[in-house]
């Protein structure tokens, strides 16, 4: 690298990262608190009834337990596990990423002088319609062609069980949290518990578990925002090889969202930060940067890994494929509609 | 890994990025990186980092307990346990940090520069930065701009590029004499008698990485005095708008040229 690029390259880097540490930083103090501080079972209580309601409700969730997409996997894997409908739980694992508060500030503030209320309530707007047609197509399918075929098993042991009412509620002494003894219809908690509690909670400490988490959080986070920060700026100023082409791309609306949204699987960024890279692409169309913001929280190469704890690999690729067609679809079609060509 | 262990290294990693996020913003250095509104926001985060870092630190021999299930059989028991190895997770924060920090000079090459638009014309610039500014008559240029002792009224870069683009601005500017100030270059282009430099400075929204040149081109009608090539300039004389190559082009034709202190907010400019 020249002298001249290691300088173009440590100031598009630089820059990038004091902006988006501290939207990283607030995530990740967040979900650390909401991991050892949230009770278990504190979403399902939330969530109606109706199934096709409960979905359109669990894509609204984030706004409440708002967690960034590598965050929410694990959630979904003890929640699922405890009886959370998968097409709630699915909805709410693409949604929240995106549909949160913490999200929507980084994006409004990244797009400052770039139609900054348009690119937030877009991007809400399709993170949370397209998380709840994912959500309602699940729900139709049954859970072996979705989940695991371990955890899938596990749930219909649970089902079974439930079916001969037989509760085994061994909790011990302090628990430590809510388990909702609520046994009129559907009990409303989970009937395998597994619950490993040798260790009782001690609230002495649990400060110190929640600051160790959002640590963990963020250091996980950090990496790949790093990396993806080194990448954007090797682009940014024209270092990286396929810069130029990468631009030759950006000059029609399909293929500029087709770039982004590979881009976006590559990167791998956090949903709190993202915002910051797209909006330094500026000779990309509004689509694309909007495909960009809605398709990598909820599908990347990270996530690729850990949807494969809960999800079978062949669910998740056809997740993958429609997703990138649907979303890149969508935002095609929308920019068309708001900035129609001559 | 040592649980411990661990804790410290990641502490460490934290501490590190909270340490340069402080040292930039306590050394005035931010301005060249982050809008204004970003740098409250940077120093926040700076301090919060080290918080996080140093709480972590402290603590990092106590033992604690979650005290909820995790459904899953009790195998991944574990809050802390990161996706890459703690060493790999140290090098990656920390490596890419330094190196920008030791190679940054806190501005762009004359390459990338032309990559955000140093040789682009008002309309082929992004819209948006367009709409920031305030419609202009001859009128409201007497009353809201002031005059130098030799009758030259005082722009901003920023107002004299964009006048290329707005047919009122532009009848409003035509012929007046005005005084603006920014970097001094070397005119690339439609530039055959070598009496051309180019006025430039760099406009941020957010961050660095955003920003994008604001040019005008200078006239001399000879050859340019000697300025420091990027160096800070102001430059007196009567602003044109001809038509070179089927495009509007902003051109100053320079009465005088001096060279000047770099503004507080060096490189950027906004509002």
């Amino acid at each position: 690298m020249s002298p001249d690029a290691r300088q173009d390259f440590a100031l598009a880097f630089l820059s990038i990262l004091f902006e988006g540490a501290p939207f990283i930083l607030l995530g990740t103090v967040l979900s650390g608190f909401i991991d050892v501080y949230l009770p278990s079972g504190a979403m399902d209580r939330l969530l109606p009834r109706n199934r096709n309601l409960a979905v359109f409700a669990a894509g609204l969730m984030g706004a409440i337990f708002p967690v960034c997409e590598c965050a929410v996997v694990p959630v979904i894997r003890r929640l699922v596990s405890k009886g959370l409908p998968v097409s709630c739980a699915l909805t709410y694992m693409l949604a929240a990423p995106i549909v949160n508060p913490i999200t929507a500030l980084s994006t409004w503030k990244a797009f400052q002088g770039q139609n900054a209320e348009m690119m937030t309530g877009g991007r809400l707007a399709l993170g949370f319609l397209v998380a709840c047609a994912v959500g309602l197509v699940v729900s139709k399918l049954p859970l072996r062609k979705i989940l695991k075929d371990q955890l899938a098993d596990e749930l219909e042991q649970e089902t079974t069980t439930e079916n001969r009412h037989h509760h085994h509620h061994e909790h011990g002494d302090g628990c430590g949290h809510d388990h909702h003894h609520d046994h009129e219809g559907c009990c409303g908690h989970d009937h395998d518990h597994h619950h490993h509690h040798d260790e009782k909670p001690d609230p002495d400490t649990r400060l110190v578990a929640a600051f160790r988490s959002a640590m963990k959080d963020f250091v996980d986070v950090g990496t790949y925002f790093s990396i993806g920060v080194v990448i954007t700026a090797l682009f940014n100023t024209g270092i990286a090889p396929g810069a130029e082409w990468l631009d030759t791309l950006a000059t029609h609306p399909a293929t500029s969202s087709a770039a982004m949204m590979t881009l976006a699987f590559v990167l791998s960024l956090c949903s709190t930060s993202d915002a910051f890279i797209a909006a330094t692409l500026d000779k990309f169309s509004w689509a694309a940067k909007l495909a960009f913001l809605t398709f990598g929280p909820m599908m990347d190469v990270k996530l690729i890994f850990l949807y494969q704890t809960v999800l079978r690999k062949r669910f998740i690729l056809i997740l993958a494929a429609s997703l990138f067609i649907g979303i890149g679809a969508i935002t095609v079609f929308w920019h068309h509609l708001m900035f129609p060509t001559p | 890994m040592n649980p411990v262990a661990r804790r410290i290294l990641f502490s460490l990693a934290i501490l590190g990025w909270g340490a340069v996020l402080l040292y930039f913003h306590s050394s005035g250095r931010i301005t060249k990186y982050l809008a204004p509104d970003f740098r409250p926001i940077a120093l926040s985060g700076g301090l919060g980092l080290a918080v996080l870092g140093l709480f972590n630190l402290f603590y990092c021999r106590v033992s604690t307990t979650c005290g909820h299930d995790h459904g899953d059989g009790g195998a991944c028991h574990d809050h802390e346990a990161p996706d890459l190895h703690p060493l790999a997770i140290l090098l990656l924060m920390l490596l890419p940090v330094g190196l920008a920090v030791a190679w940054t000079k806190d501005e762009y090459s004359a390459s990338t520069l032309a990559r955000k638009g140093l040789y682009e014309t008002p309309a082929s610039t992004p819209t948006f930065l367009a709409g920031s500014l305030p419609a202009l008559t001859r009128e409201e240029i007497e009353k809201s701009h002031s005059k130098t002792p030799d009758g030259y009224y005082e722009f901003s870069l920023m107002e004299l590029f964009y006048s290329t683009g707005d047919r009122d601005l532009q009848n409003a500017i035509n012929g007046l004499k005005v005084e603006t100030e920014g970097r001094w270059v070397d005119e690339k282009v439609r530039n055959p008698n070598g009496t051309r430099k180019r006025l430039y400075r760099l406009f941020i929204t957010c961050c660095a990485a955003d920003s994008r040149a604001v040019p005008i081109i200078l006239e001399f009608g000879k050859t340019p005095p000697n300025q420091q090539e990027n160096g800070w300039v102001k430059v007196a004389g009567t602003m044109t708008f001809p038509l070179e190559e089927g495009i509007i082009q902003p051109v100053l034709r320079v009465d005088r040229v001096l060279a000047a202190e770099p503004p507080y907010e060096e490189s950027f400019l906004r509002n």
